[in-house]
C-alpha cells in the first residue's frame, strides 16, 4: 500500500496545488461485554481506507473512501481537489502550513502481548469472574464489564515527502456495579467509569489492573451509598481523586487549548474557548503550583504516538507553566498564528476522518503532598471520587461534574460517605483555588478512549496524567 | 450507491455458505458530504464513501459478530467466518430466539436525486450566502452543511431481504456577534426543502436580539424551550430513560410507571418510524418493521423500545428498535415525536409574565441521577429575558439542573409548531419537538458570558 499511496501523492504533485497529504489507515477492534452474566456482546471489526488531504490556492479539501485500487485512489485524489477549489467561494486568508522536518520513519507502540492472539476464552472467563464477585453483593443487581483492544497501522506520506508507518497496539478493560433499591440507583466503577481505563499496551495492561481484585470494594461501595446521605450543598474545600482530576483537566484546559476552537473552528459543534491568543502569556490559569503539559511521548500513555495525522513528531510542551498559560495544542495551519513550532496534536479517529486538533496526553505534573498527609491537613473538607456526569459551557469556563461517590473529611480524617455528589465551579477561579497536589507517587495517566470532537463527530483516543489534588472553598452540590 | 441487487445477491449468497444455525447481515453504506464553515469561510470541506457489513451469527444460541468494510466475496465471507469463530467460543444466551422472521414493511420513499446529487460546490454556495448575510451586519457566520446518500440492507437465513436507499441533508448555522449569538437550524430528506437563507435570518435575528445581554441570578424561572431546546433533553433521554434495559433494570423514570401519572395530560411522546412527517424508516437494523411505541402518552407512563435480543430477555415483543450489530448499547428509539398542542407559539410567548426563552442548550448531561431523570446542561446561542410575553433582552447563558420528571409536570403549554431537529443518526431518524411553556425550572449556575 505504501507504493500506492507515494503513486498518488506523486499524481497530485502534478496538480499544482499547494500540498497534500494521503494516509492509509488499517484497523481492527474486539469488544466484549458481559452484563449480569450474560456474554451480551462480542463483535469484531475490521476496516481500512485512505483519506487524501489537498490544500490548494490556500483552501482545503478532503476526500476519503474505502475502494483502494489504483484507479479508486486517482477518483479520491481529483475529488478532494475538486473540493478545495469548491472551497474557494467563500475564501478569506490563505491557508499555510508552518514547515517540519518531512520525517521517513516507522513507529511501534510498545506492546509485549498482543491481545488479539490471547485466547477469547481467557477473556471472557476473566470478565465473567469479575461479573459473579459483583453479584455476590445482594442489592448490586446490574453489572457490566467489558474489554476493548485496537490495532491501528498507518501509513502517512506527504508531497513534502514524508513518509511514515505507524503501529498502535490499545487496550481497556473496566467494568461497573450498579445497587437498585427503592426507586433509587447508585454505580461504582473499577478501575474508572465509562469502560474503564486505556493504554498504548497489549494484554499485559489488563492483566496489571486486577479486576477481580476490586470487584468487592466496588459492589460493596455501590450499596453502601444507596443509604448514604446526600451530599451537602455548601462550599467546601474538595480533595479530587486522580481518576476525576483526569476528566476535570480534560475538560477545563485540554479541550480549551486546543487552537482550532479557540479561532473559532469548532463553533457549529462543542463551541470555542476563553483561552483567545491574547491571553497567551498574561492568563493566569491556576496558582503557582499548576503545571499542565502535552506530552505525546510517553510510552504506554493512551494519548501518545509517533508521528500526528500530518507528520509532525510527538512532543511534549508546556500549556500551564507555574499558574500560567504558555502554550496551545496547534496544527501546522495554526502553529503560525501564534509563532510557535506545532506540537504535533493533529489527529484523525481513522482513514475516513480529516485531522483536527487534538489532545494528547495532557498531564497535572505531580506535586510535593502526600495524599494520607493532605487529608489529614484538610479541616473540613470532602474527598470526590470517580467521574459520573460532565458537563461545561461552551467556552469552558462554567462546568459541572457528578462524581460516583464522595466522603466526609472532618479534622483530617475520611469520615461519613456521601451519594450523588456534584461539585461546580468557574475554570480559572477553580485552578486558582488548587492548593496542593499529590506527589509523583500518586499519579497516573488515565485512558479515555472516547473523547468526541467535530463533525461529522470523531472520538480520539486521549489520556491524563494526574494525582489527586486538593481545591479551596468550591461549591459543593446543587440547590434545586 | 451499490444498489439493493447486489448488495442483497451478494450477502444472500455468503449467507447461504455460512456453517452457522442462523446468520444475519447488515449492510450500511454512506456517500456523505459536508462543508463546515467558521469566521463566515470554510475551513472544512470533505466528502467520503464507506461501507461496511456487518455478519451476526449464532450456534446453539451462541452469538457472534465480526464487520468488515471491503465489500467483496472473499472478504465477506472471512467476515462471516470470523463471527463463527466468535460464536463458537462464546457463552450461550439462553433467552436468544432467533433473528427476525420476513414481515411486510410499509413501502415509502427516502430517497430523493435531489439531495445526493448535491456537489460541494453547490454546498460552498449556499454557505456563501448565508457568510454574506452575517457580514452584511458586520456579523460572523459559522456552522455546517452536511448531505448523504446511504444504503442500509438487512439479510438474514430466515429470508428476510429488505433494503432501504436514504437521503439527508441537515444544515446548523450560528451567527455570531461580539457579545452574542443565534442559532437555527434544518433538516430534511430533501436538499430543495431547506430554506437556506430562512434560517440564515433566524440566526441572525435572534443574534441582534441578544447583543448586551444582561446578568440574571441562577433560579427557579418559568421556561419557554424552543423546539431545538426540547429535542436536546430527550435525546438524553432517549439513551437513560426510552430503551429497554434501563426501564427494566428501575434506573428509568418510567420503570414501574406504566399508567400512572409522569407529566401533564397534554403531553405524548412516542417513537414512530413510519411517520413520514419525520425521518421515517421503515426497519430497524435486526430487519424487524418499526411500531410505534409510547413512553408517555396523555400524561401517562408507557414502555420501552425493544429489539428481539432484548424482548427475548424481558418476555415480550420486538417493537422494531435494533441497533446494528455489535452496538453494545441495546435497542434505541431513533424516530422520537412529542405530540404537538394546540397552541400556537407567539400565543405562549404572550402568557409569559416573566421568564426565560431558551433556543438550545448545550453539553447537557443526563447521567447525575437516571431515575429522576435529573439533567444538567447550559443554555447556547439565544437565551432571552421575557416579560409580559416579550423579549425585553438577551441574557448571559446559565446552567440548569432539572429533573425531567419535575419539569412535564410543570408544563403549561405546548405550541402547535413542531421543527424536525438533527441528532447524529439522521440518516435514519431525528426528535420532532415542539416547544413547551416549563414553569419553575431550576437555572443552577451561570457562566460570564
Amino acid at each position: 500500500m505504501r507504493d500506492q499511496l507515494r503513486e498518488i501523492i506523486e499524481y497530485i504533485k502534478r496538480k499544482e496545488i499547494d500540498y497534500a497529504d494521503g494516509r492509509y489507515v488499517e484497523s481492527k477492534t474486539e469488544s466484549i461485554t458481559i452484563k449480569d452474566g450474560r456474554l451480551e456482546n462480542l463483535a469484531r471489526n475490521e476496516g481500512r481506507g485512505v483519506g487524501i488531504r489537498v490544500l490548494h490556492n490556500g483552501c482545503w479539501g478532503f476526500a476519503s473512501g474505502s475502494l483502494i485500487g489504483s484507479r479508486d485512489l486517482k477518483r479520491l485524489a481529483d475529488k478532494a481537489i475538486g473540493i478545495a477549489r469548491a472551497s474557494a467561494v467563500t475564501r478569506k486568508a490563505p491557508a499555510t502550513l508552518a514547515p517540519v522536518e518531512p520525517f521517513q520513519d516507522a513507529y511501534f507502540s510498545p506492546a509485549e502481548i498482543n491481545p488479539f492472539t490471547v485466547p477469547l476464552d481467557e477473556k471472557i472467563d476473566l470478565l465473567m469472574r469479575v461479573d459473579q464477585a459483583l453479584h455476590r453483593q445482594p442489592k448490586v443487581k446490574v453489572t457490566e464489564s467489558s474489554m476493548d483492544f485496537y490495532r491501528t497501522e498507518k501509513i502517512f506520506c506527504s508531497t513534502e515527502d514524508a513518509l511514515i508507518e505507524q503501529t498502535i497496539i490499545e487496550s481497556g478493560a473496566g467494568y461497573e456495579a450498579t445497587a437498585v433499591e427503592n426507586g433509587e440507583a447508585q454505580k461504582r466503577s473499577y478501575p474508572n467509569s465509562h469502560r474503564g481505563d486505556f493504554r498504548c499496551a497489549g494484554y499485559e495492561f489488563i492483566k496489571w489492573l486486577d479486576l477481580p481484585g476490586n470487584a468487592e470494594r466496588v459492589a460493596d461501595e455501590a450499596a453502601a451509598l444507596l443509604s448514604a446521605p446526600p451530599c451537602p450543598v455548601t462550599k467546601a474545600d474538595v480533595v479530587i481523586t486522580g481518576d476525576q482530576m483526569a476528566l476535570q483537566v480534560h475538560e477545563s484546559c485540554g479541550h480549551p487549548v486546543e487552537l482550532d476552537r479557540v479561532l473559532g473552528t469548532e463553533i457549529s459543534l462543542a463551541g470555542g474557548s476563553f483561552m483567545t491568543t491574547d491571553k497567551l502569556g498574561n492568563l493566569k490559569y491556576g496558582s503557582n503550583i499548576v503545571n499542565i503539559v502535552q506530552d505525546a511521548t510517553i510510552p504506554y500513555a493512551l494519548g501518545s504516538f509517533g508521528y500526528d495525522d500530518e507528520g509532525v513528531k510527538a512532543s511534549r510542551t508546556d500549556i500551564i507553566r507555574n499558574g500560567l498559560f504558555v502554550g496551545y495544542l496547534t496544527s501546522r495551519e495554526t502553529a503560525k498564528i501564534v509563532n510557535a513550532p506545532p506540537n504535533g496534536a493533529m489527529r484523525a479517529d481513522g482513514w475516513h476522518s480529516i485531522p483536527l486538533i487534538r489532545m494528547t496526553n495532557i498531564n497535572l505534573e505531580p506535586g510535593n503532598a502526600g495524599l494520607d498527609d493532605l487529608i489529614a491537613d484538610t479541616k473540613d473538607g470532602i474527598l470526590l471520587s470517580t467521574n459520573k456526569s460532565w458537563s461545561i459551557d461552551d467556552k469552558r469556563l462554567n462546568f459541572q461534574f457528578g462524581v460516583e461517590i464522595a466522603w466526609q473529611i472532618k479534622d483530617g480524617k475520611i469520615t461519613t460517605m456521601y451519594k450523588n455528589p456534584v461539585y461546580t465551579g468557574i475554570t480559572p477561579e477553580f485552578w486558582n483555588s488548587c492548593d496542593a497536589i499529590c506527589s509523583r507517587d500518586h499519579w497516573r495517566i488515565w485512558g479515555l478512549p472516547s473523547c468526541g470532537k467535530g463533525e461529522p463527530m470523531q472520538s480520539a483516543h486521549v489520556a491524563h496524567g494526574t494525582s489527586p489534588a486538593r481545591f479551596r472553598d468550591i461549591q459543593v452540590g446543587v440547590s434545586r | 450507491m451499490i444498489g439493493r441487487d447486489k448488495i442483497v445477491g451478494l450477502l444472500k449468497e455468503v449467507i447461504s455458505k455460512s456453517r452457522a444455525d442462523s446468520t444475519e447481515a447488515v449492510f450500511t453504506g454512506t456517500d456523505y458530504g459536508l462543508t463546515r464553515y467558521a469566521n463566515s469561510y470554510i475551513h472544512q470541506n470533505v466528502a467520503d464513501q464507506n461501507s461496511n457489513v456487518a455478519f451476526k451469527v449464532a450456534i446453539d444460541k451462541k452469538i457472534g459478530v465480526a464487520a468488515t468494510n471491503i465489500f467483496e466475496k472473499e472478504a465477506l465471507a472471512r467476515a462471516c467466518n470470523d463471527a463463527i469463530e466468535i460464536a463458537e467460543r462464546a457463552l450461550p444466551l439462553p433467552y436468544f430466539k432467533g433473528f427476525a422472521r420476513s414481515a411486510k414493511y410499509k413501502r415509502f420513499n427516502t430517497y430523493f436525486d435531489i439531495t445526493a446529487d448535491v456537489t460541494p460546490a453547490r454546498r460552498a454556495g449556499a454557505v456563501k450566502r448565508i457568510c454574506t448575510k452575517a457580514e452584511r451586519k458586520g456579523l460572523i457566520a459559522s456552522g455546517a452543511l452536511s448531505t448523504s446518500a446511504s444504503e442500509i440492507a438487512v439479510v438474514n437465513s430466515n429470508g428476510v431481504a429488505v433494503y432501504q436507499p436514504n437521503t439527508s441533508c441537515s444544515i446548523n448555522i450560528i451567527i455570531s456577534s461580539e457579545d452574542s449569538s443565534g442559532y437555527a437550524q434544518g433538516l430534511h430528506r430533501r436538499f430543495d426543502k431547506i430554506d437556506f437563507s430562512a434560517l440564515a435570518d433566524k440566526a441572525l435575528g435572534k443574534c441582534l436580539a441578544a447583543r448586551n445581554p444582561i446578568e440574571l441570578e441562577p433560579g427557579k424561572y418559568d421556561v419557554v424551550l424552543e423546539p431545538v431546546a426540547v429535542a436536546n433533553l430527550l435525546e438524553w433521554l432517549t439513551f437513560i430513560a426510552f430503551t429497554a434495559d434501563p426501564y427494566h433494570e428501575k434506573t428509568s423514570f418510567l420503570s414501574g410507571k406504566r399508567g400512572k401519572r409522569v407529566g401533564v395530560s397534554g403531553l405524548s411522546i412516542y417513537d414512530d418510524g413510519l411517520d413520514t412527517r419525520g425521518i421515517a424508516f421503515p426497519f430497524d437494523f435486526e430487519g424487524v418493521p418499526k411500531k410505534r411505541v409510547f413512553f408517555i402518552r396523555n400524561g401517562l407512563g408507557g414502555g420501552p423500545v425493544h429489539s428481539l435480543l432484548t424482548a427475548a430477555k424481558y418476555k415480550t415483543k420486538t417493537t422494531g428498535h435494533g441497533t446494528p450489530p455489535g452496538w453494545s448499547g441495546g435497542p434505541v428509539p431513533l424516530n422520537v415525536h412529542v405530540a404537538p398542542g394546540k397552541v400556537p407559539l407567539a400565543r405562549m410567548m404572550s402568557s409569559v409574565r416573566r421568564g426565560i426563552l431558551v433556543t438550545r442548550f448545550h453539553y447537557i448531561n443526563g447521567f447525575l441521577d437516571t431515575p429522576k431523570a435529573l439533567l444538567t446542561g447550559m443554555t447556547r446561542d439565544g437565551t432571552f429575558l421575557v416579560e409580559n410575553g416579550k423579549v425585553i433582552s438577551g441574557v448571559k447563558n446559565l446552567r440548569f439542573t432539572e429533573s425531567m420528571v419535575r419539569a412535564f409536570g410543570n408544563i403549561q403549554g405546548i405550541s402547535k409548531e413542531t421543527d424536525l431537529v438533527d441528532t447524529w443518526w439522521s440518516d435514519v431518524g431525528c426528535i420532532s419537538a415542539p416547544a413547551m411553556l416549563i414553569k419553575d425550572f431550576n437555572f443552577s449556575g451561570k457562566t460570564e458570558f
